[in-house]
């Protein structure tokens, strides 16, 4: 059984970057006691990549912050940067953002933002430069508030992903922000420092795709939440994907747990579930599920697909890699369609469930095209969930999770009792 | 053996024991939701067996729903409001294809299969406005009970148009229209209008007849007139609508006792 750990200090607990993390106490999964050194790892995620940022710092290495799964991880650590990922989780920041942001945006925009105007978020502070896409309209323009009190870098992302137009001049962009990196950071960025940084980019995602792999079996050894913490909010530590590898085998010996079988297999799809914001993943598996498949920026999505090592120019392997990501702010996302089916397959998920943050135009109208992808294709049910990040819809979400769970199992029917 | 269905809503806690081998109700019963559903539950369900001459030993299974579900402690499982009012109007009207449930909280929109199973559902989610709560908001502001409504709904030619999505701007929207001098049985129409319109919004483009409209909302007079206006369709308000939730949650405690 994992510890409970309420006692457990976090170190930057002064800045409190997402709310300390929080610790599944009565998680049914496996995690033993002699074996959970991965487990432990990942639940000071926060604590480690603070150490790891202070270490880099005090080493001159520049931190950069990135807020989206567009910014090309690997260009900034070829400049010598340290990757951090700045989404905020957190709805104890939302008030402080809305005094210079609509009411009515995506929560995870107000997080971030919030924690910026508080100066709560030590990486963000630590941060020598923010690298900026223009992605989805509140996005684009909360970084125009957020480029008046520190540096940001914009990246113009074109969204029509079928075009080679389009492609040519995200290219140009790759370019630009390399340039930017280069005079800012006064370092060279050789192609070979590319290469280097998407080896190590690839080996990260390969590993996270192999834990992820693990939940394809009928029993997996760990639940989507214990995945979901499987993951860091800087990229490419050392320890980290030690750590990962570690947890692989550790998880793989133990691919045996008959709880897990009985769970609805849930395919989790829509908007990012950032450190803090676990809510509706919880209300899912607390109600009978198992997210085995998590398509979103959290999950799969940035990590299914590497960067070409052999590629002639690491530039346009890195922009292709990038340019590929199925995100809802591209038309037409047909990729987003394409991987749902085949992972909808391989997962052998029940159910799609659809996250949409309030507010978040772009998932929002997609979610047409994915009801339609589940119930007349794929025939499975389908249930979508737009929330923010306050607690106070969650009875009702449990409802309709549950009631999906019930039609499911038709447990009525069977004569089974869905849960006890 | 003895099947008991508690639905402990939002607004009132309603208790069905059925037969478990000849699914005959036995007794119904309805308190007042309050500050410890749990205790409320006891008592209303031991004054029902007392009516009955039974005990709790009589007792094979027992399940629980309605938002306050987890805090049954007597329940040997919950299930959710969605497949026991699937399951209850499935009881009372074999061939409902459509439910329209409206609550004290909530509201929602049921697409049963041939066989009673739900198909698809639609909720409220944060919002109150299509449930009976806006019932409550106008009858406060207008100072008339809540079962003086319908009758004066009925006596409006110009139902108001309320715009407001939103329960709370919708009240202010009412005092505008009282202060500029509308009818209260027209605003009482108009608040009708704006719950069905509200609820029917969620369901979508298809509604299979026959359409059952159940809940605590359905026995306000008016409603159900409201809501054929709007969907154009006929309506059979479900007998004893405030029960269909526990009503099936008994029924689905007779197949496990
Ligand atoms: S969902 Fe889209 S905008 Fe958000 S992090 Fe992912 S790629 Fe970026
Ligand atoms: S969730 Fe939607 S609105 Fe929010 S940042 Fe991502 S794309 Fe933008």
């Amino acid at each position: 059984m994992s510890k409970c750990s309420g006692d457990k200090q976090v170190k930057a607990k002064n800045c409190d970057p997402c709310s300390p993390p929080s610790v599944d106490c009565c998680s049914s999964a496996v995690t033993t006691e002699q074996n959970d050194s991965p487990t432990l790892w990942f639940e000071n995620m926060i604590d480690n990549c603070y150490d790891y940022a202070i270490d880099a710092k005090s080493n001159s290495r520049p931190i950069v912050g990135i807020m989206c799964e567009y910014a090309p991880r690997e260009l900034i650590m070829a400049a010598g940067g340290v990757p951090v990922c700045l989404c905020g989780g957190s709805a104890k920041t939302i008030p402080a953002a809305e005094d210079y942001l609509p009411a009515n945006l995506c929560p995870l925009i107000k997080s971030t933002f919030g924690y910026h105007i508080t100066k709560t978020n030590p990486f963000l502070e630590m941060a020598d430069l923010v690298v900026a896409e223009t992605t989805c309209d509140g996005k684009k323009k909360m970084f125009e508030l957020m480029a008046e009190t520190k540096a940001v870098h914009l990246m113009e992302l074109p969204q029509k992903q079928d075009d080679s137009e389009a492609f040519e001049h995200w290219v140009t962009e790759i370019h630009k922000l390399k340039a930017e990196l280069e005079t800012r950071f006064d370092v060279q960025i050789t192609p070979e420092k590319i290469r280097e940084a998407s080896r190590i980019m690839n080996r990260e995602r390969n590993l996270r795709r192999g834990l992820a792999g693990l939940m394809k079996a009928d029993a997996p050894p760990l639940t989507g939440r214990q995945l979901l913490n499987f993951k860091s909010i800087i990229s490419g530590i050392p320890t980290d994907l030690e750590k990962y590898e570690e947890a692989a085998e550790i998880l793989r010996s133990h691919s045996r747990n008959g709880d897990m079988s009985s769970r609805v297999r849930v395919l989790l799809t829509g908007v990012p579930v950032v450190h803090g914001a676990e809510r509706v993943v919880d209300i899912i598996e607390e109600s009978g599920g198992l997210i085995v498949c998590m398509e979103n920026c959290t999950g799969l999505k940035p990590i299914l697909e590497d960067v070409d090592l052999n590629a002639a120019d690491p530039i346009r392997a890195l922009a292709k890699k990038y340019f590929h990501i199925h995100c809802a702010v591209m038309t037409r996302n047909t990729r987003r369609i394409d991987y749902l089916r085949a992972l909808t397959a391989e997962y052998r998920a029940e159910c799609v469930i659809d996250l949409v943050w309030q507010a978040c135009v772009t998932y929002d109208i997609e979610s047409y095209q994915v009801r339609r992808l589940a119930e007349q294709e794929l025939h499975v049910p389908y249930l979508r969930i737009e929330t923010d990040y306050s607690p106070s819809d969650s009875a009702r979400i449990a409802v309709r999770v549950e009631a999906l769970f019930e039609t499911l199992r038709s447990s009525y029917r069977t004569g089974q009792p869905c849960r006890k | 053996m003895i099947a008991v269905g508690v639905d402990a809503g939002s607004r009132a806690i309603k208790i069905v024991l059925m037969d478990s081998d000849t699914r005959s109700i036995l007794a119904t019963g309805l308190v007042k939701q309050g500050v410890n559903s749990d205790e409320l539950t006891s008592h209303l369900l031991d004054c029902l067996l007392n009516e009955c001459a039974l005990n709790r030993d009589d007792i094979g299974y027992v399940v629980a729903t309605g938002y306050a579900r987890n805090r049954i402690s007597i329940a040997d499982t919950t299930i959710t409001e969605i497949t026991c009012h699937a399951c209850g109007v499935h009881h009372v009207v074999p061939d409902a294809r459509t439910v329209v449930e409206i609550g004290g909280q909530d509201s929602k929109f049921l697409h049963l299969d041939p066989t009673g199973a739900v198909h698809d559902f639609a909720m409220n989610d944060r919002c109150a406005a299509g449930t009976g709560r806006f019932l409550e908001v106008v009858s406060e502001r207008l100072g008339v009970g809540l079962e003086d409504l319908g009758q004066m709904s009925a006596r409006s030619s110009n139902p108001a148009v309320i715009s407001s999505m939103c329960i709370v701007f919708a009240e202010t929207e009412i005092i505008g229209l009282l202060s500029a001098g509308a009818a209260p049985e027209d605003i009482v129409a108009g608040v009708q209008n704006a719950i069905v319109t509200r609820v029917a919004s969620m369901a979508g483009r298809s509604i299979t007849p026959p359409v059952v409209f159940t809940g605590g909302v359905a026995l306000v007079p008016g409603m159900s007139q409201a809501l054929e206006r709007l969907i154009g369709q006929s309506v059979t308000v479900a007998p004893n609508p405030q029960m269909t939730g526990a009503l099936g949650a008994a029924i689905l405690a007779s197949k496990q006792a």
